[in-house]
This record gives C-alpha cells, sequence and structure tokens, in this order.
C-alpha cells in the first residue's frame, strides 16, 4: 500500500508525465474530424480506427519514460534491492499509470463516441472494451520501454508495436460486432483473458529485464 | 551419455568443427534437391486448370513462407534453452537467425506478391496472412535492431531472447490467420491431419524444395553463426588455432 501510494505520488507530482498524454489523445480526437467529409456517415466510419490507433499511440507516448527516471536517479536500483518482489512493484506502477492515465482517456473515448456517432448506447459500449485495452496496451509498451531502456523510446516502440497489432484485429472485431447489433461480450472477455496473463506476466519479465539492466 | 553429447555439442568450439564438417555436405545436397525440385516443378508438371502457369512460384513461396515461420519457432526454443540452462550457444544461434529469418520473409512477402499479380489481380491486398507475415518481417527488423542497439552483449542476448519468447505468441496468429479471418490467402494445402488437397505430380516437387530449401537456410545459418561465434569468441585460444 506504500509503495501504492508512494508511485502514486510520484506520478501525480510529475503532470506532464499524465496530463500531456490525455490532452495529445484528446487533441488526435478534436482533429481527426477535419481530416474527412462533414458528414456523419464518414466520420461513424473512421472514428472507430481513429479511435484504437490514438489510444495505442498514446499509451505509447504515456510509457515512453515510466523507468527511465527511476533508473537515472537510482531509485530503481533502491527498488531492486528491497525484499519486497520487484515485479509487484513494477505492476503496481503500471497500474497507477492505467489509473491516471488510461482510465481518464477511456472515459474520454467513450464520451467521444457518444459526441461523433450519436449514439449513447456505443458510448457506453466502448467504455469497457477502452479500458481493459488501454491497461493491455500499458503493459506491452512498459515491457517494451523496459527493454529498450536507455536506447530511447523509438526501439522500444518497433519492438512492441508489432506485439499489439493482432489486439487492433479483435478491437477491428469488436467494432463490427457493435455496429451490426451483435454481442460482443465475447470479445471482451477474450480482452480480459489476454489482460489477465498480461498483468501476470509482463511484470514479471519487466522485473527480469530491469535486474539485467542494472547488473 | 546424451547428457554428455548435449554439453559438448552446445560449446561453440565442438559445433564450429562439427558443422565446419558437416556443412559441404549440407550445401551439396540441399542444391542438388532444390534444383532437381525446381526443374521438375517448373518443366516436367501439368499447368493447373485454374491459375495456368503462375502457380509454379509455390517452389519458391511455400518454402519461405514455412521456413520464415519454422526460424523464428526454432528461435524461440534457442532462447527458452539460453534463458533457463545458460547455454550460450543458444543466444548465438538466435542472434544468427534473425537476418536469415528476416530475409526468408522478405522473399516470402515478395513471392506471394509476385503471384498475387496474375491470381487476384493485385500485388497486396491487406488480408489476415499477409499482413501478418509483414508483421513477422518488422518483428525479424525489430529483434536484428535490438540487439545491435547495446555494446554489451550479454545484456543483448537477454534482451533479444526475453523479447524472441514473448513476440512468439504471434506465430500461432500467423499460421491460424487463414482459418480464423475470411481472407483472399488460402488455406493451407498441406495439414499434418488430412490428406494434401494438392495433386500429387504437383505435391511431390513441392515436397522436394521445401527440403531443399531448408537445407539452404541451414546452410545460411551455419554461416552466420560461424561468423558470430568468431566475433564472440575471438578472445579465446582455440580460436585462433581454428582460424
Amino acid at each position: 500500500m506504500k509503495i501504492f501510494y508512494f508511485e502514486f505520488l510520484k506520478l501525480r507530482k510529475k503532470s506532464r508525465g499524465w496530463i500531456g498524454p490525455i490532452l495529445v489523445f484528446v487533441l488526435i480526437m478534436t482533429a481527426f474530424p477535419l481530416t474527412v467529409e462533414f458528414l456523419n456517415e464518414d466520420l461513424d466510419q473512421a472514428f472507430f480506427s481513429v479511435l484504437w490507433i490514438a489510444l495505442m499511440l498514446v499509451m505509447m507516448l504515456a510509457t515512453e519514460d515510466i523507468f527511465l527516471e527511476d533508473y537515472n536517479d537510482g531509485s530503481l536500483e533502491q527498488l531492486a534491492l528491497k525484499n519486497q518482489s520487484l515485479a509487484l512493484i513494477l505492476g503496481t506502477k503500471i497500474f497507477i499509470y492505467w489509473m491516471l492515465i488510461g482510465v481518464p482517456i477511456s472515459i474520454i473515448g467513450s464520451f467521444y463516441g457518444f459526441g461523433i456517432t450519436r449514439s449513447f448506447d456505443l458510448g457506453l459500449n466502448i467504455l469497457p472494451i477502452l479500458l481493459v485495452t488501454s491497461y493491455i496496451f500499458l503493459n506491452v509498451f512498459s515491457f517494451g520501454n523496459a527493454l529498450s531502456l536507455t536506447k530511447g523510446s523509438v526501439l522500444g516502440t518497433l519492438i512492441t508495436m508489432p506485439l499489439v497489432l493482432p489486439l487492433l484485429v479483435v478491437l477491428g472485431k469488436v467494432v463490427i460486432s457493435i455496429n451490426i447489433g451483435l454481442n460482443y461480450f465475447g470479445f471482451l472477455v477474450l480482452l480480459l483473458g489476454i489482460l489477465s496473463i498480461i498483468i501476470v506476466v509482463i511484470p514479471l519479465i519487466i522485473s527480469f529485464i530491469i535486474r539485467a539492466h542494472l547488473e | 551419455m546424451i547428457k554428455k553429447f548435449i554439453h559438448q555439442f552446445a560449446s561453440p568450439k565442438t559445433y564450429l568443427f562439427q558443422v565446419t564438417r558437416a556443412y559441404p555436405y549440407i550445401f551439396v545436397t540441399s542444391i542438388l534437391i532444390y534444383i532437381i525440385s525446381i526443374f521438375w516443378g517448373l518443366f516436367l508438371t501439368p499447368e493447373d486448370f485454374v491459375q495456368g502457369n503462375s502457380y509454379r512460384i509455390i517452389y519458391l513461396h511455400v518454402p519461405a513462407s514455412f521456413i520464415s515461420q519454422a526460424l523464428y519457432g526454432g528461435m524461440a526454443i534457442a532462447s527458452a534453452i539460453f534463458l533457463i540452462w545458460k547455454v550460450k550457444l543458444s543466444a548465438y544461434l538466435v542472434k544468427s537467425i534473425a537476418p536469415i529469418g528476416a530475409m526468408t520473409t522478405f522473399i516470402a512477402l515478395i513471392s506471394g506478391s509476385i503471384w498475387g499479380i496474375p491470381t487476384w489481380g493485385t500485388w497486396w491486398a491487406w488480408d489476415a496472412r499477409i499482413v501478418s507475415t509483414l508483421i513477422l518481417f518488422i518483428m525479424y527488423l525489430g529483434l536484428i535492431s535490438l540487439h545491435d542497439s547495446f555494446a554489451n552483449y550479454e545484456k543483448a542476448d537477454k534482451f533479444l531472447a526475453v523479447l524472441v519468447l514473448v513476440g512468439s505468441v504471434n506465430i500461432p496468429i500467423i499460421k491460424m490467420s487463414v482459418e480464423w479471418w475470411s481472407t483472399l490467402h488460402q488455406s493451407a494445402s498441406i495439414t499434418i491431419s488430412d490428406k494434401p488437397t494438392i495433386d500429387p505430380s504437383m505435391l511431390y516437387p513441392l515436397f522436394g524444395s521445401m527440403i531443399g530449401f531448408t537445407g539452404i537456410v541451414v546452410c545460411l545459418v551455419i554461416l552466420s553463426s560461424k561468423l558470430h561465434i568468431f566475433v564472440r569468441e575471438k578472445n579465446k585460444s582455440w580460436i585462433k588455432d581454428y582460424v
């Protein structure tokens, strides 16, 4: 709990770290209607594609320096020396990023869903999908940034983006289901299944990588 | 005895000596098999009823696609061996396979595009199998960049192995993409469980080309791994004796 509070305070104080990605998301979602004809049908068609890609990009941005500052100031080394599990600490850190960045973005995304498609149901339906997907993205990109910790985020992005592309395919299927009125609950369960594996495995892998960096 | 053999062969020194000895045999046999299969496939098999002569590109496209995925599987196994048993030869192999994997994936993509023009009327389609193969190609490039970005080889080996293992989740997706999504790309004609849907006159040269191509790729992996061993073990006395 102490670690949770400590990590929460750290991210909250670093406002550019969490407000920045949220604002970038808002900007992308606000700017995209300018690139298509002002017909609602065109906006509806493009909306989901832009939403998923914007979510992915913003999660990528959000995790850009998730471990770098801690690595540079030595606090990551201190955490690794603690008796407590490093994987748990890193998992908590990712969870806090999700709370401060992923959750607001998901809520804003569902508002945009309502605003652009004019369908309240649709806006509400995509909220759980956004919440789960943003957490998956955060975990995967944190893994990439842990690998390329001292080598810049471009490398981290290059090596982890192919890993999330299958997820975009699933999201595409969700949109088709929602649009033709099918039950998309199965896809939500699939995403939850992926998430449940990821939240256990990724912090363990990241802790292994961080220890290798500290060696 | 098996354990002793594995331990012996897992040493870069033994590996280097053994593969150097085996290399000419593998190379000559593979080239011969591939040339015979290509000749058979190009000149002795009949035309396809629907696709005409354009189908003959399968003798390059199918082996390249098969090998591009198989190499990733091989890298994943080698990575697991490296992370679990700390066998450094496995790490050398992972690093050596990555560029060859990228090359075979590229061949698969290009040959698929060439085949696509007469059969689909387009050289590219945003189809699940094609896109997932492109993702595999990008993954190979990512693996190469990751390893090259670290000056410390030990660290680079560890990170590469982890990424290969995590990235292996994409392999079943690529393999099953033609079953899970409605795609332009046809389903596999040869499967383990079912009878092949391809005519035997085309099937035998296809098998031959796959064996020959695999042998050629094994030779390339041997050359690449030998080069990597020279770089990594350059300060060892045995390497000086070898050279």
